[in-house]
């Protein structure tokens, strides 16, 4: 390692220190404005977003995003589960239409026969 | 994107699959549980929200009537028969014969259809009064009002082809 004079470094440690001075005098000769609360955080959020932005879109690519979205577990079995539901309700309203009908036919043909209708 | 047109079109169907079966095992399941299921009378109670006591005395009624209502409805089938065979030997008159046996089977129909009201009104009155109110015209309506639409389209003027003028 190279030992350096006692003079230079005393001669180093003034220019430090002058630098020093200056950056604070020009720091206030020329006030910056207060930065807004959590500057720094919105700024790196606005970075994230336009990184992470949409490009254009095409037919291709939203059945890609569509395929992928429809293979999440998640939303598979919420969507399995929502057409078990509709088709119940459907399948039920159906049902309970035609038992009454049939019900009201039979007894009608037990009492009303088509003979005197 | 091949492999995304499968993936949907896959699930697509699958889809379909699924809301088809729920909705034909629900029917299935409903027709068996509410329907028929070889009581003549159970539209009764379901429609009508009966008790145990007002079906008993309607069965009782209904098992009353029902010999009438099947000895009405062989006498008239018998009267069929018998119009037919004066029918098919009349050639293309219409004899006394064959008019006498048409106003017989009119003459049992309307004995039947009043044996049928007459039973229409006795069970209504087992029912709560607001209930056989209901059953009575309901069941006027779906015997009766066949008869009634028909009467009424051929008595209109130039309503049918059938012009009466």
């Amino acid at each position: 390692m190279v030992r350096l004079p006692q003079q230079f470094t005393t001669m180093t440690d003034m220019h430090e220190s002058n630098e020093a001075r200056l950056r604070e005098l020009l720091r206030q000769a020329r006030p910056s404005p207060l930065l807004p609360p959590r500057f720094q955080e919105s700024v790196w959020r606005r970075i994230e977003r336009s990184e992470c932005a949409p490009g254009p879109v095409t037919p291709l690519a939203w059945l890609d995003a569509l395929a992928a979205r429809l293979l999440r577990p998640r939303l598979a079995l919420a969507g399995v589960a929502a057409l078990l539901v509709l088709g119940g309700v459907l399948g039920a309203a159906q049902g309970t239409a035609e038992a009454r009908q049939s019900a009201r036919a039979a007894y009608l043909s037990a009492v009303a026969p088509n003979t005197i209708r | 994107m091949r492999r995304s047109l499968l993936i949907v079109s896959a699930v697509a169907v699958a889809g379909v699959a699924v809301l088809l079966g729920a909705f034909w095992l629900t029917r299935e399941l409903c027709v068996r549980q509410l329907g028929w299921a070889g009581d003549d009378l159970r539209w009764l109670r379901q429609e009508f929200r009966l008790s145990d006591a007002e079906m008993a005395r309607i069965r009782q009624l209904h098992a009353d009537y029902k010999p009438r209502c099947q000895d009405f409805c062989r006498r008239i089938e018998l009267k069929k028969l018998e119009l037919k065979e004066g029918l098919n030997g009349a050639g293309t008159n219409v004899s006394a014969s064959v008019e006498q046996t048409l106003a017989q089977i009119g003459a049992l129909r309307a004995q039947c259809q009043a044996a049928m009201l007459q039973h229409f009104t006795e069970v209504s009155r087992v029912m709560p009064p607001e209930q056989g109110r209901r059953y009575l015209a309901e069941m006027r309506r779906l015997t009766l009002n066949l008869h009634e639409q028909v009467e009424a389209s051929m008595a209109q003027p130039s309503a049918s082809p059938h012009d009466h003028r």
